[in-house]
């Protein structure tokens, strides 16, 4: 158990430096004159005095191992990502303040569709290939292609310009201040994000409990008369979350990708729609640090599930020992 | 829904099964086209035809033509969906239905452009990394996790804004128009996952007989990978890819959603539906028909490519 958390780890650790690194270097492609970022952060008005300063301050002049070494430097021991000229703010208060909207967005839109879609496969597999079945995998295929910006115009479409049940532009409310308020504001984006998640889940989870209902200790368990309410939700389930769970990794990184586009559609202030104009308006610091806090959250939430499941399946500690 | 979705786990399991199956005695290629794949492929032949045929057929306006009904221009979204323009007409009074044709052209060429590049730099990786195993694989692995790790959109968004940069700065790159700025970064973004799918693939036909008997009788590795295994890849490379096109056409739209599209004449999907979207309750047609398309188009590719999967025996994840 032990070398599996240490391997695990170490890959954690060299995946995220050499994509930390990789952005930092794509960054600063055809800004290769001395003083060329700063300039670039700072704008084209900045006095020379100003570029030196904010050279010498962030290490701007030296080799991209350095400038690297400090920035991971100031994002790990002084959290301090740097300024952004365009906002004329640091970008950690920045990004403190879009972050919580970004990760509560992606929070909801992974739990709501987990909530969808476990019910539904378990019912699926039930009662397999029966009309329920049928129908509801036609429209988890369907599901499964739509565009997120497809699902967002239609909800918009119909909530918003028909019926007016929700209204046109959400001020960003927090959890904590009014949750009615919020709870509106963020349902629309949480499921034009979540019904595709859903979509995926119940077809990973329905055909791994179509096939773990056939195997023997199933039937075992049917044959001593346990009721097959409990079989499915508590034998048939456990063994066939796997998949489902390692999907969930892959999913929030499809999720935070796709929050760009929600919160760019309902115009919910997060990180995604600060990324676009930071890309746009050429504010390195804040598209580094943003980037590098989204692998972050993607790599760290892989690495838990991998954790968590091997801790409680030991089948997949003993496939990695014996590879 | 990403190219993100094609895990390792199930690409192995893939391995695994399309090994075990060798056993199964009914003839695929007997069986009929099921209804769905048969949609599929009807509809992205019409929509190739009329994007190809745009400019000769008669019923199709120029993408900048103005419709005009008794001497009044349409503009302001006055004409709705009907015979006179097909999906009406948006905020410039031009012919939606035109503009959505011009777009499938645009659409289809970046898509079909990022797959090829996908494939082409994917391909070679994983069956770099699957035959030689060893460094190779462990550095290849490291990239593809990488590239994995980062959503998608956001290595697009910023690419292309840096190949805007590095455009001005190399005179000799002055073919890099918008149009293929985008289909190399999706290009990029397809090959992490293709390495990863034709890695897992590689590695199982590594193994097999008739590899293991080319190698015996003194066949270069550059031969094995040529003649032996890239052949023995090419059903799922056409599989994953059909699938990978819908992927990428989605793509493609959400990043000219957020403004980052084709030079400005050139209508897409994507900008579109990004023209059109707060007008939704003037004219929901020059919004929701871009997105009827786009649906269609994304789920026609999936359909084929799961009856592909289906019937080539390969096994992907449910996506």
């Amino acid at each position: 158990m032990r070398s599996y958390v240490l391997q695990r780890l170490a890959q954690f650790l060299i995946v995220f430096l050499a994509v930390t690194f990789g952005v930092m270097v794509l960054l600063r492609l055809g800004l290769d004159a001395p003083g060329d970022p700063a300039r670039s952060m700072l704008g084209g008005f900045a006095s020379q005095d100003l570029i030196d300063a904010t050279n010498a301050r962030y290490h701007l002049t030296s080799n991209y191992f350095v400038q690297y070494f400090h920035w991971l430097k100031g994002l790990l021991v002084d959290q301090d990502l740097g300024y952004s000229a365009s906002n004329s703010m640091a970008v950690s208060t920045m990004i403190g303040r879009r972050i919580v909207t970004t990760l509560l967005l992606g929070f909801y839109a992974i739990g709501s569709g987990l909530l969808l879609a476990v019910p539904l496969a378990v019912a699926q597999a039930y009662r397999r290939d029966r009309w329920f079945d049928k129908s509801s995998s036609f429209v988890t295929f369907i599901f499964v292609s739509v565009p997120s910006i497809v699902i967002a115009v239609f909800l918009k479409w119909l909530f918003v310009d028909t019926f007016s049940l929700f209204p046109r532009i959400a001020d960003k409310v927090y959890p904590w201040q009014d949750p009615w308020e919020h709870a509106v504001n963020f349902a629309l984006p949480t499921l034009t994000l979540a019904l595709p998640a859903a979509a995926v889940f119940s077809r990973l989870l329905r055909g791994e409990l179509v096939l773990t209902l056939q195997s023997d200790f199933i039937g075992l368990a049917r044959a001593k008369g346990m009721s097959p309410r409990r079989i499915l939700w508590r034998h048939a389930l456990r063994n066939s979350a796997f998949t489902c769970l390692t999907s969930v990794g892959v999913q929030l990184g499809v999720v935070l990708g796709g929050a760009i586009i929600a919160e760019t559609f309902f115009d919910l202030d997060g990180m995604g729609l600060l990324l676009i104009t930071a890309v746009l308006t050429n504010d390195l610091f804040t598209v580094q640090s943003i980037t590098a806090l989204l692998v972050i959250t993607v790599v760290v939430a892989n690495l838990a599930i991998d954790l968590l499941y091997s801790a409680i399946d030991p089948r997949v500690r003993l496939a990695s020992a014996l590879q | 829904m990403t190219l993100g979705q094609l895990t390792p786990t199930s690409v192995e399991q893939a391995a695994a099964a399309s090994a075990a199956a060798e056993a199964v005695p009914a003839d695929p290629r007997r069986q009929r086209i099921p209804p769905g794949p048969a949609f599929g492929i009807v509809f992205l032949a019409v929509l190739v035809l009329l994007a190809v045929l745009a400019d000769v057929l008669p019923f199709v306006r120029e993408a900048t033509d103005k419709v005009v009904v008794d001497d009044t221009t349409m503009t302001r979204y006055r004409l709705g969906p009907g015979t006179t323009a097909l999906f009406g007409t948006d905020a410039l009074g031009t012919d939606v239905f035109a503009k959505c044709l011009y777009g499938a052209r645009t659409t289809l060429l970046v898509g079909v452009g990022a797959t090829a590049i996908g494939l082409a730099f994917g391909g070679a990786l994983g069956l770099l990394a699957g035959y030689l195993r060893g460094l190779v694989d462990r550095a290849v692995g490291i990239l593809v996790d990488g590239m994995l790790a980062m959503p998608g959109i956001v290595l697009a968004i910023v690419m292309i804004v840096k190949l805007d940069v590095i455009k001005e700065d190399f005179g000799f790159l002055g073919w890099l128009t918008r149009r293929w700025q985008i289909t190399i970064t999706l290009g990029i973004l397809a090959t992490a996952p293709l390495a990863r799918i034709v890695r897992a693939q590689t590695m199982s036909l590594r193994e097999r007989e008739f590899v293991l008997a080319a190698r015996s009788i003194g066949a270069t590795t550059r031969r094995v990978l040529g003649r032996e295994i890239l052949p023995n890849l090419a059903p799922t490379m056409i599989t994953v890819s059909c699938t990978g096109l819908g992927i990428l056409i989605a793509a493609e739209a959400a990043l000219a959603f957020l403004g980052l599209s084709v030079e400005v004449p050139t209508p897409t999907w994507g900008k579109l539906i990004d023209q059109n979207r707060n007008n939704l309750d003037v004219g929901w047609w020059a919004t929701i028909f871009p997105c009827v398309l786009l649906f269609l188009t994304v789920l026609s590719f999936n359909l084929v490519g799961d009856w592909l999967a289906k019937r080539f025996d390969i096994k992907r994840a449910a996506i």
